[in-house]
């Protein structure tokens, strides 16, 4: 009998577990197209606003969407979940990866079983990852650059600053940062890098972290949050201590996220694309590479958003935008 | 008796969740036609190796009254010292004997302060949790290292005929299986196996009975953090980069592994073919609801309700003690 409650206890468990289980749809019957977009993580505004996008141009198209991620911004959890899409046997793959290194291996397992592979928003790393195409937001050039230049116009190109980046392997944010301290080397010698500081896509770390800097040099200029979650919370962070105005703050945001501090005089102008656009874009991509449409050096044409340049083998979206107080409320995401 | 019934006395639990898992896997099967092949199921194990080994390491430990937690941090720390020391020049197969090494020091350490301090596991471990993740993300910076060379990383994702049959199987696979043959013939047919159910089942008697309770104890936490380093050089393999913030939360799956498998919390009872099973089961929820699609939140929820529902299961079986 109590052998017996065990195995019925865990049967039962089981049988629950599949019971919620949804099952596969029958895409496999007729030749839709099954392409998979990971994000970094899910749960952050950005990404939901990307998948927004997503599925917007999968409904256009008629192709069957998969948009799924880790809950943090774990490298291995996406290795995982990419063997998975494997195993389901997707016909493209499109992933955002928090490791540019870490996310190859399994890149090129898929590569090896005719599943064809973009990154997004990050890039792997395109000589181990075998990636065939990275649809990018814009140029990291004019990302990089952009974001000194918005800094420097508030500080006058002088005194000390500060980066709260994401994760220390994320490969956009890692190039931007190059670009950056490139312009400052060639445009602003008096500007000064004294910290910096990963946040791992947690708002919350991203205010701490800014409050340490904060404390530890007392006679900061300016912040750079250069992701959407830690452009907040340093913002937050600037405010809290009294010292907005004081303190210029700058860095990639989401105009949602960002509307109050632009109004409340701690940020004066962000920078950033549009994520559902670029969500719209990735899915346009996908199906074009899986049609064997996609090439470089070329241009697409990709739905509502027109002709698009493919540099290299770069998608590109296009350039940046700038949000100030006259347009942060203009915006749906 | 019959002849099954004899070879698998005491066994009750282990017997229950094996016959178990056949129509829970009969039924996640229907929902998931993929899981139908068995070498998808075999190709998604990869991923649970690192864990595996960790849950037959400390199976002993839950066995003997203790606890590990530190293991997740571990892995993390011996992956920094792996990576670390090849971008130092050491060659790579050195590198990850130094990161074994680093663990059984490590978990030297913890069978120290649980035998000498007399500080109870939990707390040591609980400790040694933020130790081992301080050190490694202060050797690295919280900078990994990655670019190790492709045979390393296609180790990782080599495959092997799982003779006799005609499947392949990840290699990784066949590293956790040995460490299972391993732990079981340490646990059934070593004196110092028999003692680590003694330990568990009543200390102070075995104290009084003569078994060196501080030697068992120091020998399966250095066993644990052993362990830990061969599950960072299987991790890093297959992920292709060595990071401060692997394995993290790992502890958790690990225990959950154990416990399943019908080991008892509070000492005294486990098998390393239990924590198999355990292991075959989380294995099986994760795999089957991933290929049904089911989001990765979910699966979290899921396999909590499992752990918890087997725990219940346990006292059941009240009084079937080895």
């Amino acid at each position: 009998m109590r052998t017996g409650g065990a195995l019925l206890c865990t049967t039962l468990l089981l049988i629950a577990a599949a019971a919620t289980v949804r099952g596969d749809e029958p895409a496999a019957a007729t030749k839709t197209l099954v392409i998979g977009v990971m994000p970094k993580l899910i749960g952050i505004e950005y990404f939901n606003a990307a998948e927004k996008g997503a599925r917007e141009a999968a409904a256009e198209l008629g192709v069957e969407l998969v948009f799924d991620g880790p809950v943090t911004n774990d490298s291995a959890r996406q290795s995982e979940m990419i063997d998975l899409w494997i195993a389901r046997k997707m016909d493209v793959i499109c992933v955002a990866p928090n490791d540019p290194d870490s996310i190859a291996p399994v890149l090129r397992k898929a590569s090896r079983r005719g599943i064809r592979v973009l990154t997004w928003d990050a890039d792997a790393n395109p000589a181990s990852s075998l990636r065939e195409f990275f649809v990018n937001q814009a140029e990291n050039e004019a990302i990089g650059r952009g974001l000194v230049d918005v800094l420097a116009e508030q500080t006058g190109g002088r005194g000390e600053y500060a980066i709260i980046t994401g994760s220390l392997t994320a490969a956009n944010q890692n190039i931007w940062m190059e670009w950056m301290r490139k312009h400052v080397a060639e445009r602003y010698p008096d500007f000064k890098e004294v910290a910096l500081k990963a946040s791992e896509e947690d708002q919350q770390l991203a205010f701490q972290v800014t409050q340490d800097v904060l404390k530890a040099h007392p006679n900061l200029a300016g912040v750079f949050g250069i992701t959407t979650v830690s452009l907040p919370g340093a913002a937050e962070a600037v405010e809290r201590a009294g010292k907005a105005g004081q303190v210029k703050v700058t860095g990639l945001g989401l105009p949602s996220s960002m509307k109050k501090y632009v109004h409340g005089g701690v940020v004066e102008t962000f920078i950033l694309w549009n994520p559902i656009d670029l969500g719209y874009l990735t899915v346009y991509a996908a199906k074009l590479l899986a049609e064997n449409k996609l090439q470089a050096d070329s241009t697409l044409e990709a739905g509502r958003l027109g002709a698009i340049e493919v540099k290299g083998d770069q998608v590109l979206l296009g350039p940046p935008l700038r949000f100030t107080k006259d347009n942060v409320d203009d915006f749906a995401f | 008796m019959t002849r099954l019934r004899r070879l698998t006395r005491g066994y009750g639990y282990e017997v229950a969740l094996g016959v178990a898992l056949l129509p829970a896997y009969a039924l996640l099967a229907w929902r998931a036609p993929l899981l139908r092949d068995p070498e998808n199921l075999l190709d998604a194990s990869q991923h649970i190796v690192e864990i595996g080994i960790l849950a037959v390491a400390m199976t002993p430990i839950i066995i003997s009254g203790g606890i590990d937690l530190s293991v997740g941090s571990l892995v993390g720390m011996c992956g920094i010292v792996l990576g670390y020391a090849w971008q130092a020049g050491v060659p790579l197969w050195a590198a990850a004997l130094l990161a074994v090494l680093a663990g059984a020091l490590a978990g030297a350490l913890n069978g120290a302060a649980v035998t000498r301090g007399r500080v109870p596991p939990l707390v040591v471990t609980l400790a040694t949790m933020a130790i081992f993740r301080g050190a490694a993300y202060a050797i690295s910076q919280a900078r990994p290292v990655s670019g190790f060379p492709v045979w390393f990383e296609d180790l990782g994702q080599s495959y092997v005929r799982l003779w006799p049959t005609p499947w392949q199987a990840p290699a990784q696979l066949l590293v956790f299986l040995v460490v299972a043959a391993l732990g079981g013939f340490f646990l059934h047919a070593t004196v110092y196996g028999r003692y680590v159910y003694a330990v568990g089942s009543n200390e102070r008697a075995a104290r009084f009975a003569a078994v060196p309770v501080h030697r068992v104890k120091l020998l399966l936490y250095t066993l644990s953090g052993s362990a830990a380093g061969l599950a960072a050089v299987v991790f890093v393999a297959r992920t292709g980069a060595a990071k401060a913030d692997a394995a993290a939360g790992y502890e958790l799956d690990v225990i959950t592994c154990v416990v399943l498998g019908g080991t008892r919390i509070t000492g005294g009872r486990g098998t390393p073919a239990g924590t198999l099973l355990g292991v075959v089961a989380v294995l099986l929820a994760r795999t089957g609801l991933g290929y049904a699609g089911v989001p990765d939140v979910w699966r979290t929820l899921l396999l909590g309700v499992l752990l918890i529902l087997t725990a219940c299961a346990g006292p059941l079986l009240a009084g079937r003690r080895r």
